[in-house]
């Protein structure tokens, strides 16, 4: 079976601590609940959780949704975007089967990035790990004031912002993920294809901008 | 500290986690370890929410909590874990643990079967089978039935076929049809392009002595060259125009249709006449588009894709008949015709890619005997794990069977799913 990879990248820095962090929590939990209730995306979606402080690790491999639980997040430390980048494109390299003769390989993964501030590292030897794997979509999110939409861009065109890390706003940006996730599932199936820009996902909700 | 306290205090900090269960699959989980603390009285609650036991059974050096069942209905069930610890009275404060049991909704019955409005322009029913009775030589069954991606939303059935015999000549004709998503009258397109195909073959094959004569010659000659481009002339006017004629057939309808163009019409088609002689039976065909078509014959070990499917790096990338370059030149239209001789074979198949992906895959499958083995025993023993049945292919019911057949489970594979199958 063709899956549908997706990879949530996750800043968990000190600044993150509070509400903000238990919007996230509770924001990835909302995704699964509602993409569970899906029957595109259950059978074809499959989930991963990269976190990113002072160091950048994944915490859930890359897991079919009937399985996924839930893990622990906590907040503390830096901003390593740059690793973050370096460890997702790891992670691609090892977890998304490729098209062979004799088996067809997954589906391009989505990928969706939040952070609420600027990277202290070099995010460079990153970027270029990560422009060397293919994504089907990657859409970045900077969450609050802080949080730096420039270096996004340099990610992805898919840039969207929140006013404020609250949680009301964290919670409908996941909202809005899980219904892109929804709709990529549902077009793979379909017509074959993966989605191909912003303008295919589902509009965002009012607290969700677009940054051209 | 003695055991008592440590079991109580560390009792919400200890890493226990349920896996996830499933609704209407049978859960099992007995990893949950309890530290043994002398007259320390554990209760379970909230399991029963979600339909499932508890039991506790004592071990050596601890107590094992085992939670089971195959729970009804999905959802997020809290589950708490108290512990009453030895002395204690009503009023005393309690140990706990809450854990989350997620039960994941049964996908299969996530999937909605709208019935697709009768209303909608170009309406086709949902399902459809036929079948023409053996004659003496080979039978032909053919189904098709409507995807789950189209039955969850009310959305009609794209694909498309259709089935000729005639006993007093011998030709049989088969078409089967595979509209595009992308395309919104694509279910008209397929429709058209079997239909159209089939009766220009019909007429041309009512009465087709000169026809015949070349492919007996070309049975029998020295000369094989000319011989073989004597029936490719016959081929290629007969099956090559059958096909331009379908092309056109969606053409003029796309200039009928208000403001719709061809491609709105966009379909596959596959397409094959074959008939019995003395020396074989002898088979042409005309494919465009991606799906499968072939002659399997188990006894030999072998298939014969009859054409090379259209497919790009990227699955979905294909071809229709709809497109003007298919018939821009004779070459072009050439590379699309096969014909062939053969004494025997198990089975003449003609798919869409709802049947051929989820069973092959790949191109590399395809050209594969063992797959077509796989395939044609699943066939007859159809799933029973997933309560679908096989087809009796003596049984006056196969096509019927063969209808229910196509409801076959694979995740991610919900297309249209359409076969036709002369043996």
């Amino acid at each position: 079976m063709r899956r549908l990879p997706v990879y949530l990248l996750l800043d968990t820095s000190g600044s993150m601590f509070g509400e903000p962090i238990e919007a996230v929590k509770n924001g990835v939990q909302v995704l699964v609940s509602t993409l569970r209730s899906d029957p595109y995306a259950l059978e074809t979606a499959y989930l991963s959780v990269i976190t990113f402080n002072s160091t950048a690790q994944q915490i859930t491999p890359l897991t079919e949704l009937a399985s996924f639980q839930m893990p622990n997040i906590e907040a503390s430390g830096c901003t390593a975007l740059g690793e973050a980048l370096w460890v997702l494109s790891d992670c691609v390299k090892r977890e998304v089967v490729k098209t062979t003769p004799e088996v067809k390989g997954d589906w391009k993964p989505l990928v969706f990035i939040m952070t609420d501030g600027v990277p202290t590292d070099d995010i460079k030897p990153g970027l270029d790990a990560f422009r060397q794997c293919k994504f089907g979509m990657v859409v970045a999110c900077a969450a609050g004031r802080d949080a730096d939409t420039n270096v996004l861009k340099q990610i992805t065109e898919c840039v969207v912002s929140l006013d404020t890390a609250d949680s009301a706003t964290i919670k409908s940006f996941f909202k809005w993920v899980s219904a892109s996730v929804s709709a990529g599932s549902m077009k793979v199936e379909e017509t074959g294809r993966e989605m191909g820009g912003i303008s295919e996902l589902p509009p965002p909700p009012p607290e969700v901008n677009i940054v051209v | 500290m003695d055991d008592q306290t440590t079991g109580m205090q560390n009792l919400d900090a200890l890493p226990v986690r349920l896996p996830n269960a499933t609704q209407g699959k049978p859960y099992s989980h007995a990893s949950m370890r309890l530290p043994k603390t002398e007259g320390c009285e554990f209760t379970l609650s909230g399991h029963e929410d979600a339909g499932l036991s508890a039991l506790l059974t004592e071990c050596e050096d601890c107590y094992e909590l085992t939670i089971e069942g195959t729970p009804a209905e999905p959802g997020d069930y809290a589950i708490v874990l108290q512990c009453k610890p030895a002395g204690w009275q009503e009023g005393d404060p309690l140990a706990e643990k809450r854990m989350l049991l997620m039960v994941n909704p049964n996908p299969r019955l996530l999937w909605r079967d709208i019935p697709t409005p009768e209303n909608v322009p170009f309406y086709k029913p949902d399902r459809d089978n036929g079948a023409i009775a053996a004659d003496g030589g080979k039978r032909v069954i053919a189904a098709s039935q409507r995807g789950r991606s189209h039955a969850q939303e009310g959305k009609p059935r794209d694909d498309h076929f259709q089935l000729y015999h005639n006993p007093d000549s011998g030709w049989y004709v088969l078409a089967v049809a595979d509209g595009a998503g992308s395309a919104i009258y694509s279910r008209r397109g397929s429709e058209i392009a079997c239909h159209e195909a089939v009766a220009y073959c019909k007429s041309r094959l009512t009465d087709a002595a000169e026809f015949e004569g070349a492919i007996a010659a070309y049975q029998c000659t020295d000369d094989e060259q000319a011989a073989r481009k004597a029936v490719g002339n016959h081929i290629y006017s007969i099956v090559g125009n059958a096909a331009y004629r379908a092309h056109r057939a969606i053409t003029d309808e796309a200039q009928v249709v208000e403001s719709s163009k061809p491609k709105d019409f966009a379909t596959t088609l596959l397409l094959a006449i074959c008939k019995k002689f003395e020396f074989g039976w002898f088979i042409a065909s005309f494919w465009v588009g991606d799906g499968a078509m072939c002659i399997y014959d188990r006894e030999a070990h072998s298939v014969s894709l009859l054409g090379i499917p259209d497919e790009g790096e990227f699955s979905g990338q294909t071809r229709f008949l709809t497109m003007p370059e298919i018939f821009a030149d004779t070459a072009s239209l050439y590379r699309r015709l096969r014909f062939g001789i053969r004494p025997d074979f198990t089975a003449l198949m003609l798919m869409t890619d709802g049947v051929s992906d989820p069973m092959f895959g790949t191109e590399a499958n395809l050209n594969n005997p063992d797959k077509w083995d796989q395939m044609w025993d699943r066939l007859q023993s159809g799933y029973p794990e997933d309560g679908i049945g096989g087809v009796d292919l003596d049984s006056p019911r196969a096509e019927e069977q063969l209808l229910d057949w196509l409801g076959f489970w694979r995740p991610g594979e919900h297309d249209d799913r359409t076969i036709a199958i002369l043996y």
